[in-house]
């Protein structure tokens, strides 16, 4: 790729030698050393952390029943209904928390079902 | 260090650094937290302007490292939110690099992790949830209700699935905030109470000191952890952050 430009200008040759002059074969040593390094990196990308996960879904669906809750309070205390709003609104906030976590683990499954680059990596020619 | 008890909670301690006064009977001061987060801007800033000043072509390293994380907030803003979200990369930008930076310099000995506070985490959650909200009124009108009634459910069930999206959309800053908030501040705490099982044991004796090698060794783990932690949360963040803008600009499942 740097090969050409390099060689059309030579005034620029003793410059382009040091800094450029190699560049090819530096980025394609690079690129050979690139999938060893990659694959690790690949794998904390995309591949979260089983912890993070959990603490994922179960933030969403905490988040929901507190809601739900607040909300069923917050309307008991301004009509004066006061245990069955709540008592609604906190299932329907658990609802809501189910409907929170699959969605969530859906986005998840769609996240990971095809990694990029797989055919790229050299783990494949193993198989 | 025996006479002093080790607080694991003393680290997240705000106090005033200099005052400014009180405005209308409220008290105004410079808090170490706001040192952080002003130190935080500036790094970000210095990150990112100082290196590209010069717009080499075969980029410096500090120049490579800020334009990687541009193209990686971009990328991410693009295939999560669409292409109509890119007008809000500049919000995702901000949000995403504070955050990260702030909890790399929290890493620090001796320095202030800003998003361990609830009141920072919520601050920024209720940002993005007024811009959805806002955003989606001003550009799809009355049609953004469609967010709270998807398409195809029967009429009889319909009374009872919007108060469930209602709950859900209702609930989305809230988890938003929490788990950031949650995240950091667990994780530092934990990491105070390894370091001071070092501190307890090796005050001990020999034996004690012999002990202590084991705590040592889970405070360098989960200090490696804190780090992988704080960037994986602002990643989080700011996806989610997409993910909510893409509702916004696209209401109907």
């Amino acid at each position: 790729m740097a090969n050409p430009r390099d060689t059309k200008s030579p005034q620029r040759e003793p410059e382009s030698g040091s800094v450029t002059g190699d560049l090819a074969q530096r980025i394609a040593r690079a690129q050979g050393e690139r999938p060893v390094a990659k694959a690790p990196a690949d794998v904390g990308g995309t591949g979260v952390s089983g912890a993070n996960r959990a603490y994922r879904l179960a933030s969403e669906f905490v988040a929901a029943i507190i809601v739900g809750a607040g909300l069923g309070y917050g309307i008991d205390v301004l009509f004066g209904t006061r245990p069955f709003a709540m008592i609604i609104l906190l299932l329907l906030g658990f609802a809501a928390g189910v409907l929170n976590v699959v969605r969530a683990a859906a986005a998840m499954n769609a996240a990971t079902a095809v990694p990029p680059g797989t055919p790229a990596l050299p783990d494949d020619d193993d198989d | 260090m025996a006479e002093k008890p080790i607080e694991p909670i003393h680290q997240f301690q705000i106090h005033d650094l200099f005052p400014l006064g009180n405005v209308g009977g409220v008290h105004f001061a410079f808090t170490n937290s706001a040192l952080m987060m002003v130190l935080t801007v500036l790094a970000v800033s210095a990150l990112l302007l100082l290196p590209t000043g010069q717009r080499r072509l075969v980029p410096t390293r500090m120049q490579l490292i800020s334009e990687q994380l541009f193209t990686f907030v971009s990328d991410m803003v693009e295939s999560t939110a669409g292409h109509d979200a890119m007008k809000f990369f500049p919000l995702v930008f901000t949000l995403f690099t504070f955050i990260l930076i702030s909890n790399m310099l929290g890493m620090l000995p001796y320095s202030f992790t800003v998003v361990s506070h609830l009141i920072i985490t919520v601050c920024l959650a209720v940002l993005v949830f007024l811009t959805v909200v806002i955003y989606g009124f001003a550009r799809n009108g009355l049609k953004f209700f469609k967010l709270f009634v998807p398409s195809g459910i029967p009429w009889f069930i319909i009374w009872l699935v919007v108060p469930i999206e209602v709950i859900s959309f209702l609930s989305r800053p809230v988890s938003h905030s929490l788990r950031l908030w949650g995240n950091m501040l667990a994780g530092h705490i934990v990491l105070k109470v390894f370091g001071g099982m070092v501190v307890g044991l090796a005050s001990v004796g020999a034996l004690g000191a012999i002990a202590a090698v084991l705590p040592l060794g889970m405070a360098v783990a989960l200090t490696g952890l804190e780090f992988l932690v704080g960037a994986l949360q602002a990643f989080v963040f700011a996806v989610l952050t997409c993910v909510y803008l893409h509702d916004a600009i696209h209401p109907g499942h």
